[in-house]
């Protein structure tokens, strides 16, 4: 038997049942496995991604997504399987951030950084492993996403961002994550995100503390923020320290920040948060 | 009159036994009216060093006048990824 998309390219609930019925294992009540979800995709001839969204609209959820279901409506998880995000730089935040978003539903990845991981990544960065010394990061970070979830599109450039490309490794992104290593660079590519009308999430550590914030298409806030920032200070471009729990910690912030907007639809300016863990506390700041 | 003092990362290496948790209260009574700068000084921050002033949890300049039971935090740049 077969399940066909109708013209409002919606699945019916009892055919699919039956469909998943011939795929042993594929599902649990409404809750339907990867095979199922595979299965699925093949016979409609549709990306995973989408089955899954199919899936949503049927009254069925992706098992994957099981302990996700009290905190995401349906919407709310298909926003998020059709959010591709820009992730400007691999290392202590940018793995930390596509991690996350990853596990919370987004469902593609443009990721870029020019660096290969070093020894002294292996204290707080995501994808860092001894295997992956040497390694380009973009790409351990792509194979990373993609071992955790198979279902995901994600483009890897070994490149360092610059005002010449990001307009074009942006294209077609739904939002930019910044995991850049200077204050210039980062607020490079916030006005790189505002020139093409996408919200900016913010991420900055140093040593134990960092900042995150969200702004929405167009804004300019890490700009006013550091108003002495491009005019050559060898402060604002130093590579801090930084320990695990704030560059983790940092992420966690940047991407629940991320999820909830994207998942909503919307996105509306926060507080900037201040992240210390060597208290821990947690403040926000107006800016 | 006295304000909280807080000071973010590498500004912690200016002011020896600096305690995070519990910030520094300073007795700014001798000094008459004085700004974030002036304080930065009185308690050894180099003014170079400084980036962001947060006052009452709101970004200041450093020309802000202090009165007594504020919250004055100080941050270098923070830039790492």
């Amino acid at each position: 038997m077969s399940v066909k998309l109708d013209a409002s390219n919606s699945l019916d609930a009892e055919a699919l049942r039956r469909f998943l019925a011939l795929h042993e294992g594929s599902c649990e009540g409404s809750f339907v496995r990867i095979g199922g979800v595979r299965a699925l995709a093949k016979e409609l001839e549709i990306s995973e991604r989408e089955a899954m969204c199919a899936l949503l609209d049927a009254g069925f959820w992706p098992e994957r997504f099981r302990r996700s279901r009290s905190v995401l409506s349906a919407e709310g998880l298909k926003r998020l399987l059709r959010s591709r995000v820009f992730v400007a730089g691999c290392g202590g935040l940018g793995g930390h951030v596509a991690a996350l978003l990853a596990r919370s539903g987004v469902g593609a990845f443009v990721l870029c950084d020019p660096d290969v991981f070093d020894e002294s990544n292996l204290n707080r960065q995501m994808f860092c492993t001894e295997a992956a010394l040497s390694r380009p990061k973009s790409e351990v970070c792509r194979e990373g996403l993609l071992s955790m979830a198979s279902h995901l599109d994600v483009q890897a450039h070994a490149l360092a961002a610059d005002a010449e490309n990001l307009p074009g490794l942006m294209a077609g992104c739904s939002a930019v994550a910044d995991g850049l290593d200077s204050v210039p660079k980062k607020v490079m590519l916030e006005e790189a995100a505002a020139r093409a009308g996408l919200p900016f999430v913010h991420g900055s550590v140093n040593r134990e503390e960092g900042f995150a914030f969200i702004e929405a298409a167009g804004g300019r806030r890490l700009a006013a923020m550091w108003p002495d920032a491009g005019d050559g200070d060898e402060a604002f471009g130093a590579s801090p320290d930084t320990v695990a729990s704030s560059a983790a910690g940092v992420a966690c912030l940047m991407a629940s920040l991320l999820v909830r907007a994207l998942a909503k639809g919307e996105v509306r300016d926060s507080a900037l948060l201040h992240l210390d863990c060597s208290v821990p506390e947690l403040e926000r700041f107006e800016f | 009159m006295s304000v909280l003092v807080k000071l973010s990362t590498t500004l912690r290496d200016c002011v020896p036994g600096y305690d995070p948790v519990a910030g520094m209260e300073v007795d700014v009574s001798m000094h008459g009216e004085l700004s974030a700068e002036g304080l930065a000084a009185v308690i050894g921050i180099p003014r170079a060093e400084i980036k962001i002033v947060m006052v009452n949890g709101r970004q200041s300049a450093l020309s802000t006048v202090l009165r007594d039971g504020d919250r004055v935090a100080y941050f270098p740049a923070v830039g790492g990824g």
